[in-house]
């Protein structure tokens, strides 16, 4: 089992004087240390909120302790190795899908040069085949009879401090995006694998705060920001106040009202940050002009879920709150908003972990009667699909005039693309909501959209070189869109993508804004008895 | 043969070392040499526009604000990489020997390599204005840096819970306990 290809995908010769000193490679790849800096990590996690999440039932995040990357000593438990490698044989047990990707690579390279982080850095170990072969090679030495008699002639790899620190520099340098697994020929979903190593990182209370506050957060009070129910509603019930300001249209929405029909949820960030809270507006409006029987909830307060960016229990058990909170208010199913890695929590994971949630109906559109086949057993509808319904059946009307301010283009969020198919139904609502959008080149778009860099807890502003270096790929398009067409709107569905998106491009591409599409929906719907001034900006207009 | 003749016959020998030289400052520089899409490749198909550009308006001797478009499509990219603030403007300097070692190579040109003073200077400036780029790409990162500190979303992880830091009577309690 020769790795030499490997090898060479990772090697470069350069010869000559230069002024470029120390930045050509002289060692192979599994020599070249993990040099942690500052602004090339994220910051670990605080040991409180680990301790606070160790404490809750069902998930278990042990040896929560302050440790800085930097350190050479990383404090961590005398047998830190028997637990990695146990904890690496309980996970080949429990998930197939990890033996057979540990297994099937044959190292074809398809994936080497499609990943954003590699594309962005140049550096080997951030094409997924070289960042799974850093968990591969450790699964070799271990647990193949080639590996545990040939050792590294068999590209087997003895787990070493050193190691673990490379796991944790490139696990969190993969968002997770799956854009490598659409060109693997076998199927491999490297996401799975990046989620396995912060599995095994977490073993040793090595992970990142980003993440781990956002989860403590979210077990605690619903959400990522850790809002009360009584903060959740009255940043709602702000936005009401702008709507009202803004079109003269007086929305009331309810929340834990039991009995509704649908329970509505999105990532908090639409209720609490720019410019999540336009396509908060957006929804808002959205429902009022269809007289939607809907309910809020402040204990499912959260869409995210960045428990799949930490350990499938952690994902379990914030995904069962959507599921409780729907059974307890009664409702027939459930509305999602615009957020991105929900979906895919939601589509490839919830039946498994917490499904089927049978003490629903089968997803059907009030308004138009549509029966959403495709959400039958998580019972949960994307909001694009359900406006794009609304639109086909004629039950909403706009007026495009009012994104006379918007020239888009439409950025697919990874997951909801990748992982659930969500492909044209947004650039269905665009064709409807405004003049004229253009598309961003083929290779960019779709199945193959670039991701924004910043996904999976990455959106750290101490990592902010990184997210800008990963999101090039993705900004570069945008830039040629915003030189040839003036595109001045980068259109999406993720709440990720709204907040860090809009720091991408104010730096790549300085004169383009990002919005939801349910912002764009809501400047342009027309809804009887409005009073809407002159907006500008639309629902960004300062009135 | 004069000096601006010959570096237009060796525009694309000159190129072709720049632009190899450049991108071996990468650790795995294999794939941004090869791939030609732009979008499938930015930060190789951009520096090698880039340097493309520079070396044109170099040849032409430009205006000073001419460079300013291909300086920021290298340096842009070269300022969030992993590179120390001279390693990321280093290429700019390199062209000065990219362009002895072709000439070197000929007969023709090799009687050129005295004349190559002014030329140099005009590189030494253009590379001081990539500095400059680098250094406005840097503050404009900051920027971005404080713009979402500001924006609120720190609160998520550095400022505990906004619900308890609004309530005056627990934040007066936090507060009495960090005193102790």
């Amino acid at each position: 089992m020769a790795v030499v290809k490997v090898d060479k995908l990772a090697r470069s010769v350069a010869e000559g004087p230069s002024l470029m000193t120390g930045a050509f490679p002289t060692k192979d790849w599994m020599e070249v240390p993990a040099v942690f800096k500052p602004g090339n990590y994220a910051y670990p996690t605080k040991p409180e909120k680990l301790e606070y999440l160790n404490s809750q039932q069902g998930v278990s995040f042990p040896n929560a302790r302050e440790w800085n990357p930097e350190d050479e000593d990383w404090k961590l438990p005398d047998n830190w190795k028997d637990i990695i490698i146990q904890g690496l044989a309980e996970r080949l047990d429990k998930f197939r899908s990890l033996k057979i990707f540990m297994d099937c690579c044959v190292r074809c390279g398809a994936c080497a040069d499609k990943c954003h982080f590699f594309l962005g850095t140049g550096d080997p170990k951030n094409m997924p085949v070289l960042r799974a072969e850093l968990l591969r090679s450790v699964y070799r030495e271990n647990f193949t009879l080639a590996g545990k008699i040939l050792g590294k002639l068999a590209g087997g790899r003895e787990m070493t401090v050193g190691v673990l620190k490379e796991w944790f520099m490139y696990a969190y340098q993969c968002t997770e995006c799956r854009r490598c697994s659409v060109f693997c020929p076998y199927g491999i979903d490297t996401a799975e694998i990046t989620m396995m190593l912060r599995e095994l990182l977490h073993l040793l209370g090595i992970g990142i705060n980003w993440a781990m506050e956002p989860v403590a957060n979210s077990n605690r009070t619903g959400n990522h920001m850790g809002l009360t129910p009584q903060a959740f509603k009255g940043n709602v019930d702000f936005l009401c106040e702008d709507i009202e300001n803004l079109t003269g249209v007086t929305v009331n929405p309810t929340f834990n009202r039991k009995g509704a029909e649908v329970l509505f949820i999105t990532p908090s960030a639409d209720v609490f940050a720019e410019p999540g809270i336009f396509t908060c507006m957006g929804y808002l409006l959205l429902f009022e002009a269809i007289g939607l029987d809907y309910t809020w909830s402040t204990y499912a307060s959260e869409g995210g879920n960045f428990g799949l960016f930490t350990s499938n229990e952690m994902m379990k058990k914030l995904n069962a709150k959507m599921y409780a909170e729907a059974e307890r208010l009664g409702v027939k199913w459930i509305l999602g908003g615009e957020c991105g890695h929900m979906w895919r929590v939601v589509h490839q994971y919830m039946d498994t972990m917490n499904g089927p949630a049978d003490f629903m109906d089968i997803p059907k559109s009030p308004i138009t009667g549509t029966v959403f086949e495709n959400a039958a057993t998580s019972k949960m509808v994307h909001i694009s699909e359900f406006t794009a319904d609304l639109i086909k059946h004629g039950k909403v009307k706009f007026d495009k005039s009012r994104n006379a301010h918007v020239k888009a283009t439409f950025h697919d969020s990874c997951n909801p693309a990748r992982a659930m198919g969500l492909l044209d139904e947004p650039r269905y609502i665009l064709d409807h909501v405004v003049d004229g959008w253009v598309e961003m080149p083929e290779n960019t778009i779709r199945e193959k959209t670039f991701c924004c860099g910043s996904g999976t807890a990455l959106n750290t502003d101490e990592i902010m070189e990184i997210r800008m270096r990963s999101g090039l790929p993705r900004a570069n398009a945008v830039k040629y869109v915003h030189d040839k067409h003036d595109v001045n709107t980068l259109g999406c569905v993720c709440a990720i993508d709204r907040a860090t998106l809009t720091t991408l491009v104010d730096y790549w591409v300085p004169g383009v804004q990002v919005a939801g599409l349910s912002e764009l929906v809501g400047n342009a719907l027309v809804i009887e008895g409005e009073q809407r001034q002159e907006l500008d900006e639309g629902l960004r207009t300062l009135v | 043969m004069e000096l601006t003749e010959a570096l237009q016959h060796k525009q694309k020998d000159i190129h072709a070392l720049w632009l190899d030289r450049t991108l071996n400052s990468y650790v795995s520089p294999g794939f941004f040499k090869k791939a030609k899409d732009p979008f499938a490749n930015p930060v190789g198909v951009n520096i090698s526009k880039a340097l493309e550009s520079i070396f044109s308006l170099l040849v032409a001797r430009a205006e000073q604000s001419e460079f300013s478009q291909p300086l920021d499509q290298i340096i842009r990219i070269r300022a969030v990489q992993d590179f120390t603030p001279a390693q990321a403007v280093a290429p700019l300097l390199e062209l000065k020997w990219v362009i002895k070692e072709i000439f070197k190579k000929n007969d023709k040109t090799r009687d050129l390599l005295s004349q190559l003073d002014n030329f140099d200077c005009e590189i030494d400036r253009v590379a001081l204005a990539g500095f400059d780029i680098y250094t406005e790409c840097r503050e404009q990162l900051h920027r971005c840096r404080i713009r979402e500190l500001k924006s609120g979303s720190h609160l998520i992880t550095d400022g505990g819970c906004p619900s308890r830091l609004l309530d005056k009577e627990t934040a007066l309690a936090d507060n009495k306990q960090s005193d102790k």
